[in-house]
């Protein structure tokens, strides 16, 4: 058969494969998982550069008179940080919030992903999805001021506690109302994040577990939690660190009064234009939050979030 | 099936352990099984042979307790436990994929159903030493799960669904994953276990081969009805109807309709020729009835020429069309001469001293009539 005769579309891939084998010769080949690795390593390497500008402007004070940083090197924002009551106090809320958000969400979306997993009706399945996907259509913010239509105190729920002769009770700008919104916005991906762990373990471990004398509670406790390990330090691991280092939530449910770091590190960059100040607050969330996450790897392991063979 | 009584095996006279009464169990309007209904004496082993879904493993699974029969009733040790939910049965189990705890060892595996039976804590380690060492797995009570292999893990499996002493063993299928050579030397394994501990065994497979090995009993299912219990040879030589004859051995079929009958001895027209058979079904023969005559593999003489087979009473000639060597026989698939696209299979079990026959030479095939075992169509 001639070469003309072939089909255009073939005539087409053939020109590029030539194209290709002509511009990256075949010993390169080898070189191409590398070049492939490039554009996610230079995104990483650019937020290197800014965290050691970051670094650099935490170590200078700024001079209140000449509203400039200072021109050497001094651990005085840190100094501040460590002596001051109000830094520990947002530093010591905002690590129980994220603690106490992750396990509510864990506890919240492990029946949700079991029920998803584990349905045998293929149309419930589908609606706990949509469910789940739904809110990611809405972003923080507007979820947030949500909250504040339902929560306030002419908000929905006020106004039905007052139709039953109920004073209006204070619900928004506390630190519940923030825990709320957060385990609100995060069961998602704590869902997403269990799912999958749950689908790895057969219900045929189930029915051995039931045959071999457990009730569900007791083959709950023995086989399905332990099994599901990998899916729940994946999930814990996930909303921890997003909670720690929220914003929308603390600002908007907590009207101020209820900062977590991220709004001190937004209120120094951008209120009082103290930028070493902001940087170092910057600094001890990145490491308190490695530190965390260090913490749970090493008594844990990675869970889902690890990969190769030898995952635990 | 209207034969399964006569096929039933004298019985031993142990107390019955399983019984099954007139079970049906209905799915979205499927039934999956119908009417089952079955007596087990204690200590014996029984296969449940069928193809897939012949009902063999939803029965199974009614008696471990995950389902609930949709009629009928299921007693174990005159007990009826339709109502009780698996973990108040008194059944140990080894399913299919071993379904053994990957988080724990050996030991903690077997250790499992003695905790969760609330088992005098200080009996425990004894016990499961005891049980590793009955399935020769005592130096590898610490491993996990995953540091075993395919055959430690079933025996693994095994003395977890054993240790604490159950009334019934439940087998679902757990060695079809095996290798042939594993397969059937576990299936050794479980008939000399189980008989070192005298548990009633209930064992369900599609493999026809392991039926006929480890069974006392063998039950034939199918399109969820239960088509013949008997002991394995009784099954094989005298199968109750044309279906259990064909999923049994290597089997030929010849069906045409009933011209002559003499007792228990017909000829019918198959193919255009005259065939003689016997017949294996209740009832006699009727003039002018379709029916099935089988005619096993191995029941087929064969020879160079007709003038070798005068022994035989029918005697045929065919060509071949197609010769298979297996080491300890050949399988020959031979044409039937004047009855185009009959094809008989047969087998030559001294392929050392014989001649292997090339494809289109023509051979003779004999047999005697009561090797055709005719059933009603």
């Amino acid at each position: 058969m001639p070469k003309s005769a072939y089909l255009l579309r073939w005539r087409v891939m053939d020109g590029l494969e030539a194209l290709v084998a002509a511009i990256w010769p075949r010993h390169f080949h080898r070189a191409l998982p590398y070049v492939m690795l490039l554009p996610a390593v230079l995104l990483v390497l650019l937020l290197v550069i800014g965290m050691i500008q970051i670094g650099d402007s935490s170590a200078r004070t700024l001079d209140r008179s000449t509203f400039l940083p200072s021109d050497f090197y001094t651990a005085g924002n840190y100094q501040r940080i460590f002596t001051d009551g109000l830094y520990w106090s947002i530093l010591w809320r905002s690590l129980l919030g994220s603690v106490i958000v992750t396990a509510l969400c864990l506890v919240f979306a492990f029946p949700y992903s079991y029920l998803m997993v584990r349905t045998p009706s293929a149309l419930l399945r589908k609606f706990l999805l949509i469910a789940l996907f739904l809110p990611f259509f809405i972003g923080q913010v507007v979820r947030a001021y949500g909250w504040l239509i339902i929560l306030g105190n002419q908000g929905v729920v006020n106004e039905m506690l007052g139709l039953i002769g109920v004073a209006p009770i204070r619900l928004l700008y506390n630190y519940p109302a923030v825990l709320f919104g957060l385990v609100q916005y995060m069961i998602p991906f704590a869902v997403l994040m269990l799912a999958p762990a749950l689908t790895a373990i057969p219900e045929e471990m189930e029915s051995a577990a039931n045959s071999l004398g457990a009730n569900w509670w007791r083959t709950f406790i023995h086989v399905v939690l332990p099994m599901a390990r990998p899916g729940l330090v994946g999930a814990g691991l996930v909303v921890l660190t997003l909670s720690l280092t929220d914003f929308a939530m603390p600002a908007i449910l907590g009207g101020g009064s209820q900062d977590f770091i991220a709004n001190a590190i937004y209120d120094q960059f951008f209120r009082t234009s103290d930028q070493g100040m902001g940087a170092a607050l910057t600094l001890i969330l990145v490491g308190v939050g490695s530190l965390l996450v260090g913490v749970v790897f090493t008594l844990f392991g990675a869970g889902t979030l690890a990969m190769g063979r030898d995952r635990k | 099936m209207t034969s399964q009584a006569e096929a039933v095996a004298p019985r031993s006279s142990l107390p019955v352990a399983v019984s099954v009464q007139k079970v049906d169990m209905t799915f979205d309007g499927f039934q999956a099984v119908k009417g089952a209904s079955f007596d087990l004496a204690e200590g014996r082993f029984l296969t449940i042979l069928g193809p897939s879904g012949s009902g063999k493993t939803t029965l199974l699974r009614m008696i471990a307790g995950f389902q609930r029969p949709s009629a009928g009733e299921i007693f174990i040790n005159g007990v009826p436990v339709s109502a009780a939910p698996p973990h108040k049965r008194s059944i140990g189990m080894v399913f299919q994929k071993l379904a053994l705890f990957p988080h724990m060892t050996a030991a903690e595996n077997v250790a499992f159903p003695l905790k969760m039976r609330r088992f005098d804590a200080n009996t425990i380690p004894e016990r499961v030493k005891r049980y590793l060492d009955l399935v020769q797995l005592g130096p590898y009570a610490d491993r996990r799960i995953h540091q075993l292999s395919g055959g430690q893990q079933q025996r693994v499996a095994i003395a977890r669904a054993l240790v604490f002493e159950p009334d019934l063993l439940l087998l679902d299928e757990p060695l079809a994953a095996l290798d042939r050579k594993l397969r059937e030397e576990m299936q050794l394994e479980f008939r000399r276990i189980q008989r070192e501990l005298g548990v009633t065994t209930i064992n369900v497979t599609h493999d026809q081969r392991e039926a006929l090995v480890v069974s006392d009993e063998v039950i034939v299912m199918d399109k969820g009805v239960i088509q013949q219990n008997a002991a394995p040879a009784q099954t094989y030589r005298t199968p109750a109807n044309a279906f259990v004859a064909g999923f049994i051995g290597v089997t030929n079929f010849l069906s045409g309709k009933v011209v002559a009958v003499e007792g228990a001895n017909l000829t019918y027209e198959a193919a255009g020729e005259a065939m003689q058979g016997h017949w294996s079904a209740p009832g006699a023969p009727q003039l002018g009835a379709t029916v099935t005559g089988a005619l096993r593999a191995e029941q087929i003489r064969l020879a160079a020429s007709v003038a070798e087979l005068s022994a035989c009473q029918t005697v045929k000639t065919g060509v071949v069309t197609d010769a298979i060597f297996e080491g300890e026989r050949i399988v020959y698939e031979i044409a039937l001469t004047g009855a185009p696209g009959t094809v008989l299979r047969a087998f030559d079990h001294d392929p050392v001293t014989h001649k292997q026959f090339a494809i289109g030479e023509t051979m003779a095939m004999g047999w005697n009539a009561r090797d055709v075992l005719t059933f009603p169509n």
